[in-house]
């Protein structure tokens, strides 16, 4: 009995109210759909939700790190632009899949490392650095094809996320096996431990004998390297590469952070919500379509539901003053 | 016999469970220069705090003026006539003079600000106190004392019946004082009440009128200045006689010199500073607020980046700009400030413990249960306030919190812990048991560095005492027992012997 009461004790108020509020706007979709005479929960549009979902989801991984230090990252979506254009024409020009992936994955993390040693060792302010590489990358992707799409690739490429096992996509493989690597990376590890510590109180992070610059300089290079991942994801699903993939993913991976509970100040909250968040995130979008709702509310129920989620999520801080 | 202008009486204040006030007084008559006094830790700035409204009274009463004043804003409390100058200016360093002093009461119509009448209105203030300065010039480009006449006028021109000047003369030169008192002379005359905290007996002699003493949140006593003497208030502060039991025979200091630090320099706060350091001993660093003493642990450290000198430990140099490498050598720094640089308040206790120490609770992975398990231990061994292990730092009181921080720092097991103000806002049986710890670790053959302001603290402990004065060691003391505080205060204030 005791150790059920510590045992409940454990599990944070903060991430019960999430997955409440993240069941009831199922339950909600679910019932507004009936009433229209609709079905929300078919095969066809939760894998259509997974679907949507889980290219956020996986760069989100990246921008948890980076909020976390205290940081904020704008360059994902850029990044995830550019490694379809890249990655698109190494396979056109006959390198392995493979091969491409990790030349992908290895450009975007020099790309990143640069970025975060400006802003942990040059001392400039993550927003500035990351509006920089953001218009930086997206002009080189432009640049890459004169602005032009990349299409026609063989099977292989639409192969890695087409397949299912034992009738789950592969896809949700993936996000899940990338969200349990980085959860046990921040719960278990020196390095995930430190980048609570430094977005908790860098000066104390300091003074214990951390290096916070290269921790900091690390999460921005993660924070590349899985916008990269999410690059892949995109490219193989859609088998198709356009030079504005992947704009305004910035900010939605900010959502789904925020939205999972990590406030921008960093040093506290979980990677494993920002999961969560993400499929918020997704289900607000299929739904309202499912709905028949005009593109243009999309956007403005979508924004109302961030600030409504961290307006509750700051109940309490709102109460101590 | 004046007018009283501001009574407070009764007035009690606890945080987190400690009572910080208890049954605290004063009484400041108008055109009265009334100096607060008290040790480090006596209550005076909470004092203060809830003359300003920055903090709310438990209980107890404040008359300003005849009128009952309860539960004000910091603004409110403005309003009616009462104005703090902390030793942190609040000013925007960044917009000229006359835009600070004109904050809040800009003159102009339909919220357009008219610059030429605001700019002489700040001018007639800036006259007023005698400072020569174009209003028009940037905050950011005045002195220390320039800064606290721009705070002074701006509190005149709020038409202030009472202004607080906590510790005024700290960082400005004898020339700037001489001036400051003019100033202030010149308030009395047109009637307004003064509180005046300062650690200064010399200065306090000069410009106060009477003086109310404070110990451990307490009233002690209100004097006339001219009826009494320095002896008399120090006794008053400390409560007893000035005799205490000196720690420093409690532990045997060897031969052996565990650190030795030559010729630091840093840019123009540290002015070549060299010392040793033995196995054993409790090594005082004196001096005034501003002296240097913070800046000189960063630079051994390697915290900030020393422009000259060298660091040895146990005959290895620790490396520049490279707190790792020092604390890997054996050295740890307990920062004077808890909140911004000793603890990440919003993690719980285990975390803060296994910070520095993640090398030793990781193999491949944080081994969670030992993190548990040790920080349990020093919550019984430190007799630690806690709810539980996992309870957030900022949820524990001042002198907790510096325990946690101790603890994180004794697991790592140093040969020398630099302790900055350990005891600074921690009640006094806490303080004891900081003290105990202290001696247990040089018993164990550790060694201490202690920075502190608190005089008797410094006699207490160590067994040598080095005073710094602005960035210089300006005497080296054995803590004998005809050791004084006028001695050590002597040279931390005029500087005996300067080297130049």
């Amino acid at each position: 009995m005791n150790n059920m009461i510590n045992r409940l004790k454990k599990i944070d108020i903060k991430s019960i109210t999430l997955y409440i509020g993240a069941v009831l706007i199922l339950v909600a979709f679910t019932i507004i759909c009936k009433i229209n005479g609709k079905d929300f929960l078919t095969t066809s549009n939760i894998q259509n939700i997974i679907a949507q979902s889980s290219v956020i989801a996986v760069v989100a991984i990246g921008t948890s790190l980076v909020i976390l230090t205290g940081g904020i990252d704008l360059s994902v979506g850029s990044i995830v632009g550019f490694v379809g254009i890249f990655g698109g024409m190494l396979i056109k020009n006959g390198i392995s899949l493979p091969l491409t992936i990790l030349i992908c994955i290895a450009v975007s993390a020099i790309i990143g490392l640069m970025t975060g040693y400006i802003v942990s060792y040059g001392k400039v302010p993550a927003f500035i650095v990351t509006l920089g590489t953001m218009q930086i990358i997206r002009g080189v992707t432009k640049v890459l094809t004169s602005g032009k799409p990349v299409a026609g690739f063989p099977d292989a490429l639409s192969e890695l996320t087409a397949f299912e096992i034992f009738g789950i996509p592969i896809i949700i493989f993936y996000v899940f096996v990338l969200y349990a690597l980085i959860m046990f990376t921040l719960k278990k590890t020196k390095f995930g431990r430190r980048i609570y510590a430094i977005g908790g109180n860098a000066n104390a992070a300091k003074l214990s004998g951390i290096k916070v610059n290269k921790i900091e300089m690390l999460t921005y290079m993660l924070a590349a390297i899985f916008s990269a991942l999410g690059g892949i994801l995109l490219l193989s699903r859609l088998s198709y590469a356009d030079p504005n993939a992947g704009s305004g993913y910035e900010m939605d991976a900010i959502a789904a952070v925020v939205i999972g509970g990590i406030g921008l100040s960093g040093g506290k909250g979980k990677a494993g919500n920002t999961l969560v968040g993400a499929l918020i995130l997704g289900m607000l979008k299929c739904g309202l379509q499912i709905l028949n709702v005009p593109v243009y509310y999309q956007t403005i129920i979508i924004g109302v539901v961030i600030i409504l989620a961290v307006y509750m999520d700051k109940a309490k801080e709102r109460k101590a003053e | 016999m004046e007018e009283i202008l501001l009574e407070m009486s009764g007035i009690n204040k606890s945080f987190f469970g400690v009572q910080v006030l208890n049954n605290a007084q004063i009484q400041v008559r108008s055109g009265e220069v009334h100096v607060l006094l008290g040790e480090n830790g006596a209550g005076k700035s909470t004092l203060i705090k809830i003359l300003s409204g920055a903090y709310q009274k438990e209980s107890g009463k404040i008359i300003l003026d005849g009128e009952e004043l309860n539960a004000c804003s910091p603004k409110q409390m403005i309003e009616k006539g009462v104005s703090v100058i902390y030793q942190e200016f609040n000013l925007n360093p960044y917009v000229p003079i006359y835009e600070n002093i004109m904050l809040g009461k800009e003159i102009g119509k339909y919220g357009i600000i008219n610059h030429k009448s605001s700019i002489q209105e700040a001018q007639k203030y800036l006259d007023l106190i005698g400072l020569e300065v174009d209003p028009r010039t940037l905050v950011g480009e005045l002195s220390v004392a320039q800064k606290q006449m721009v705070e002074i006028a701006k509190a005149i021109s709020t038409d202030v019946k009472l202004l607080v000047l906590d510790e005024p003369t700290a960082s400005i030169t004898e020339k700037e004082t001489l001036k400051l008192f003019e100033i202030v002379r010149n308030l009395k005359k047109k009637g307004i009440g003064i509180i005046y905290i300062s650690h200064r007996m010399s200065e306090l002699f000069e410009i106060g009128d009477r003086c109310t003493v404070m110990r451990d949140g307490q009233y002690v006593k209100t004097l006339d200045l001219d009826k009494t003497n320095v002896d008399e208030l120090t006794k008053l502060m400390v409560g007893r006689e000035v005799s205490f039991e000196r720690f420093k025979n409690s532990y045997i200091v060897e031969d052996e010199v565990v650190l030795e630090v030559n010729n630091i320099v840093y840019k123009n706060v540290l002015k070549d500073i060299s010392f040793k350091l033995k196995k054993g001993e409790i090594l005082g660093l004196a001096g005034l607020v501003g002296a240097g003493r913070t800046e000189l642990a960063k630079c051994i450290i390697g915290a900030y980046k020393k422009s000259n000198g060298t660091v040895y430990l146990k005959g290895k140099k620790l490396k520049d700009k490279d707190i790792k490498d020092s604390i890997d050598k054996g050295i740890v720094y307990l920062s004077e400030d808890r909140k911004d640089e000793g603890l990440v308040q919003i993690h719980p206790l285990t975390d803060n413990i296994a910070l520095p120490n993640h090398e030793k609770l990781c193999k491949f992975v944080l081994n969670n249960k030992k993190v548990c398990t040790v920080t349990k231990e020093y919550i019984n061994k430190l007799k630690i306030k806690s709810s539980s292990h996992m309870a957030e730092a900022k949820s524990l009181s001042g002198g907790n919190q510096q325990k946690v921080v101790i603890a994180k720092w004794l697991y790592s097991n140093a040969d020398i812990y630099i302790f900055d103000e350990p005891t600074r806002g921690i009640d006094v049986g806490a303080r004891d048991e900081i003290y105990n710890i202290m001696v247990d670790l040089v018993k164990n053959g550790a060694s201490i560095i202690m920075i502190s302001s608190d005089m008797v603290e410094v006699q207490k402990m160590c067994n040598r005492i080095i005073v710094l004065k602005e960035g210089r060691v300006t005497a080296d003391l054995e803590n004998t027992d005809e050791l004084t505080q006028d001695q050590i205060l002597y040279y931390a204030l005029s500087g005996g012997g300067q080297i130049e």
